[in-house]
């Protein structure tokens, strides 16, 4: 170490740092590394700007550029001054990808402090069959372990234990509220317009914040910078076009994706009034467009809107979207620090509407959020990489209003809006300790400040009103500071493996109420108040990474366990609608989770996937609830297994297989019956103290590519959804027996009964 | 409601319920009161019974030998003479709106109170047929009354088609529609009505804590994606906790047929 110090201060050292590209579109890549080759402790990996920097002393050096599934490429530079260098690497041709080993692989899994994150090769979230065609980051997650569906059908997802409001959804850095179409069915995700997709299980680094399970960062493409292009798809139920180009060549390019579902356009062929009137579609825009002024200043806007629409004739109608907008500024000070300013807007709202006359009424409910963000990333030296910045998020939420004309039988009912902020500062360094011992910690401050105006509550444990004061617009109605640490490190036992270790604690200030589990455009969220106090979650966690096979396989193994506390659930009966009393009806408890996640995963050759394996328990206590005992959380699944193939038989073929088999939900049945009001009703004991049947499923997909040609390309998606006919179960009721109606009997209810086909053309010019 | 049943036509174009077997465990034996006092001559009953494993058949054993008083917070307490079937009857008063009534049950030795105010009554106007916007062959009904302003008023509706009890909770709230004159169309996804059918509808004012028992139920009853709301025992007004309710309610009740 001395003499190591000793050397660093008797050379000078220089800094090389600059902007890492794809060579065919321009897009920056996230994630690439740079290392010197004479130096093999040396290395850097380019942030989510495609920036990297480093630092050397004096010398001639040979610098090897490497990404997953490019080309690597060196460059000879004599260091004897700082030095900008962007270069642009060249993603491997599909049959080169089948020849060339991974010798060149990086092993950055075995080497980095982060962990419980999963990163999602777009390659791969494309080639992964899904259900009608319709490629899903969603669904795609679910697969790995640690991250499970909420059920079948469904986006939503469960990450170690954690609810599924839990899991804080960004896109370009903006709050994705509700990350699904039609109930769950698709994500609001367009893979098209997406570029980089990391989840965070654990060890979350501290420029994150906000929600307790995870973070899912998904950052959308840029769009080509050097020539113009176009590409989409035709499928079964929706298609998808997607332009994009450069403004002013190799300085700024725009990308406009866009899809949209016609499932409506089949319902008009129904012979069923009701589903012959009635509409269901959603659409959803992606836009992105950026420009580098020169070396040292870019800026980057984006944004998304997407809607559902859901509704029968006359009758009533519903619609439900995300809005988000991004303006980011990305500016170099010095070729060692690294800053960016993002002003993020984000807006969720959804809208009922009754048309029938005497029961006419409009509902809205909003939540829209304004967020300034200033980031900065040091390269203070070889050593350690400095990360801190601060941010200011306004959220302003409407609970929901009732609008009504006057023939209608409803009133105008107005629940007050709930304004807060949600700041936070937040500081983590990245240092190599010695060539073995790698340590990633940080700090993150969190104050909320729930403002006026408005009249608020405080209730006792009945939802009595114990107290009510009206404070005026700005004036503070609570604050909560919170102070989380972080902390992961790793130690590398040799070249293939590593152990880590993490600690984390995260907050949460925003909550979701539902009453359903499955995504419902009613969800509703509210802040902290008076009542309710910000959700905490202190996560450990431990591992051993291993890869083999010079880095073709990577084999994880990672314990964790889980505390959390002020956890949120309703009263029996509650009313979550336009309810300015909504948090008279909520109960507060705590909750555990632990479990085992195994991962091995096969990156390069011929035939590639992973098998995710993963055991666990997941459990919540309120007073309130089951006699103030623990019982399983819904989420809780003790097995979870996850088979995905990808088989390139040549040039034109490429097949895949997905496999998951998972202990069925936990469940409340009844303990006994009984007639009450001349309604058989049922009587229950412990909650959730039984399961539904397992489930599993296998899903298989085949790509073919249209023959080569430079002008235009195009392929062929066909996938089977559920080839062998497991009937799932979706939900478990219990009934009066139409057969015989003295007694009572069980009924399952499976959504996806027989195998589902689909075909999607894709095209690209 | 509705968005939850368009989505299930919608999901059910290619799902499929079948009937399993599933193993339940037992807890039973348990005490279940259900005491009313109505506004109606000749009706106060309490009818005591337990519960039974869910594979039995929906016959439930009556309690025997039961104390069993109302009292109408005015200084007057009416016992109750046991009949048959766990059916505990006073034919001696009428409820009366805005009386108190506080039940005593003693069985076994331990005395279940329960207290029910007794709302005023909300005239029940008329009942209409109309076409289901689902299926033109099938007919919903709906419900006229108009609520009084300035006041929390809970309702309860059951419904007879040709006779027989159909099987869904239907209560409501004037959270969004106090003061008006209000429409409501009853309907129940397991139940097919068609023109030429009788339906009788009986409507209940309730108070607030009857109105959160069989909201509960109401809510778990759903069995949309998800399974509907994880279910439990419905938060009963007796104590010491049993299951059932003590209600002292209105009991308006009109017939039509179908158009």
């Amino acid at each position: 170490m001395l003499t190591g110090s000793l050397r660093s201060f008797a050379q000078k050292r220089y800094t090389l740092s600059g902007v890492i590209k794809d060579e065919v579109t321009g897009e920056t890549l996230i994630g690439a590394t740079v290392r010197i080759k004479e130096l093999p402790q040396s290395g850097s990996s380019t942030n989510n700007y495609g920036f990297y920097s480093l630092s050397a002393p004096e010398g001639k050096y040979t610098l090897l550029f490497t990404y997953v599934g490019y080309e690597t490429i060196s460059r000879t530079v004599s260091l004897n001054q700082n030095q900008s260098i962007n270069v642009s690497i060249l993603a491997k041709g599909n049959l080169q990808e089948v020849v060339i080993t991974a010798n060149k692989a990086n092993s950055d899994q075995v080497k980095s402090p982060q962990m419980g994150l999963e990163k999602l090769n777009m390659a791969q979230i494309n080639n992964v069959p899904v259900i009608m065609g319709e490629k899903d980051i969603l669904k795609t997650i679910s697969l790995m372990p640690g991250i499970k569906a909420s059920s079948e059908g469904n986006t939503g997802f469960y990450v170690r234990g954690g609810g599924s409001d839990q899991n804080l959804i960004l896109l370009d850095e903006a709050t994705v509220y509700n990350a699904s179409h039609l109930f769950g069915f698709f994500s609001t995700f367009n893979s098209d317009a997406i570029k980089d997709v990391s989840i965070y299980k654990g060890g979350m680094p501290a420029q994150y914040g906000g929600r307790l399970s995870s973070v899912l960062d998904i950052k959308m493409n840029e769009g080509n910078s050097k020539d113009f292009t176009v590409q989409g798809g035709i499928g079964l139920i929706a298609s998808r076009l997607k332009v994009e180009g450069p403004i002013v060549k190799d300085k700024g390019s725009f990308m406009v994706s866009a899809r949209r579902t016609y499932v409506d356009a089949f319902l008009k062929l129904s012979s069923d009034t009701a589903i012959k009137n009635s509409s269901l579609y959603f659409y959803d825009i992606n836009v992105k467009a950026n420009y580098h002024f020169n070396d040292k200043n870019a800026i980057y806007i984006s944004g998304y809107f997407g809607k559902d629409v859901l509704g029968l004739k006359n009758i009533f109608g519903t619609n439900w979207g995300n809005a988000t907008g991004t303006i980011r500024f990305n500016h170099l000070f010095s070729n060692r620090l690294f800053s960016n300013t993002s002003l993020i807007y984000s807006n969720y709202n959804y809208t009922i509407q009754n048309f029938q006359n005497d029961q006419g009424f409009k509902a809205v409910s909003k939540i829209t959020d304004l967020n300034l963000k200033q980031d900065f990333q040091y390269s203070l030296n070889d050593n350690h990489l400095v990360k801190f910045g601060v941010n200011v998020l306004h959220h302003t939420i409407s609970p929901g209003s009732i609008n009504s004309d006057g023939s209608s039988s409803y009133n105008n009912v107005k629940t007050e809006l709930r304004y807060g902020f949600e700041n936070a500062a937040y500081i983590s360094d990245e240092w190599k300790v010695s060539d073995k011992l790698s340590v990633l910690y940080g700090v993150r401050l969190n104050g909320m400040f729930l403002t006026g105006p408005g009249t608020f509550k405080s209730y006792d444990l009945k939802g009595e009103v114990l107290s009510s004061s009206t404070y005026k617009s700005n004036q503070l109605v609570k604050s909560y500071f919170n102070l989380e640490p972080r902390l992961s490190a790793s130690y590398q036992l040799n070249e293939q493996s590593s152990v880590k270790a993490s600690y984390n604690r995260n907050t949460q200030n925003v909550h979701l109420l539902s009453n359903s589990t499955s995504s419902t455009p009613t969800d509703l969220y509210v802040i902290s108040s008076k009542n309710i106090k910000p959700e905490i979650a202190d996560q450990v966690s431990a591992g051993y990474f291993r890869n083999f096979k010079d880095n073709a396989f990577e084999f994880s193994a990672e314990v964790y366990y889980k505390a959390l506390q002020n956890q949120i659930d309703y009263k029996d009966g509650a009313q979550l609608i336009v309810n300015q009393d909504v948090e008279a009806e909520l109960t507060y408890g705590s909750g555990r989770a632990y479990g085992i996640e195994l991962f091995l995963k096969k990156k390069y050759g011929r035939f590639n996937g992973w098998v995710g394996y993963t055991l666990s328990k997941t459990e919540r206590k309120f007073d309130a609830i089951n006699g103030g005992k623990y019982f399983s959380a819904r989420q809780d699944r003790t097995h979870d297994l996850s088979l995905v193939g990808i088989y390139t038989l040549n040039k034109r073929w490429t097949f895949s297989g997905t496999f998951v088999y998972a202990t069925g939900n936990a469940v409340t049945y009844p303990t006994g019956k009984y007639n009450i009001g001349g309604l058989t009703t049922y009587s229950y004991s412990a909650r959730n103290s039984y399961r539904q049947p397992a489930t599993h499923r296998l899903d298989l997909g085949a790509t073919l590519e249209g023959k080569e040609n430079k002008k235009f390309s195009s392929s062929w998606t066909f996938s089977i959804y559920n080839v062998y006919s497991r009937r799932d179960p979706f939900s478990i009721t219990f009934r009066d027996s139409k057969t015989d109606p003295t007694k009572t009997e069980a009924v399952q209810t499976s959504i996806f009964a027989t195998p589902i086909p689909s075909v999607t053309w894709n095209f690209k010019f | 409601m509705i968005v939850t049943v368009l989505l299930i036509s919608i999901v059910m174009l290619n799902s499929c319920t079948k009937v399993v077997d599933i193993k339940v465990g037992n807890d039973t034996d348990k005490l279940v009161i259900e005491g009313m006092v109505i506004d109606t001559a000749g009706s106060q009953s309490v009818k005591l019974t337990t519960n039974v494993p869910f594979s039995n058949s929906n016959t439930y054993p009556p309690v025997t030998g039961a104390i069993v008083s109302v009292n109408d917070g005015n200084g007057s307490t009416y016992n109750y003479i046991e009949g048959p079937s766990g059916i505990y009857t006073s034919p001696a008063f009428v409820a009366k709106a805005g009386n108190n009534y506080t039940m005593h049950v003693l069985v076994n030795g331990t005395d279940y109170t329960a207290s029910s105010r007794m709302p005023e009554l909300v005239v029940l106007d008329s009942l209409s047929s109309k076409v289901s916007p689902f299926d033109s062959k099938q007919r919903e009904v709906t419900v006229y009354y108009k609520d009084p302003a300035g006041k929390a008023n809970y309702y309860r509706f059951v419904m007879f088609l040709n006779g027989v009890q159909v099987k869904a909770v239907f209560v409501f709230n004037d959270d969004f529609n106090d003061g008006k004159k209000v429409s409501i169309d009853l309907s129940d996804d397991d139940t097919d009505m068609f023109s030429g059918d009788k339906v009788t509808v009986e409507m209940q004012c309730i108070d607030k804590s009857i109105f959160t028992y069989w909201n509960t139920l109401m809510q778990q009853g759903g069995s949309g994606p998800g399974g509907g709301v994880t279910p439990s025992n419905p938060p009963t007004n007796i104590s010491p906790s049993v299951l059932g309710y003590f209600s002292a309610h209105t009991s308006q009740k009109k017939s039509m047929v179908l158009k």
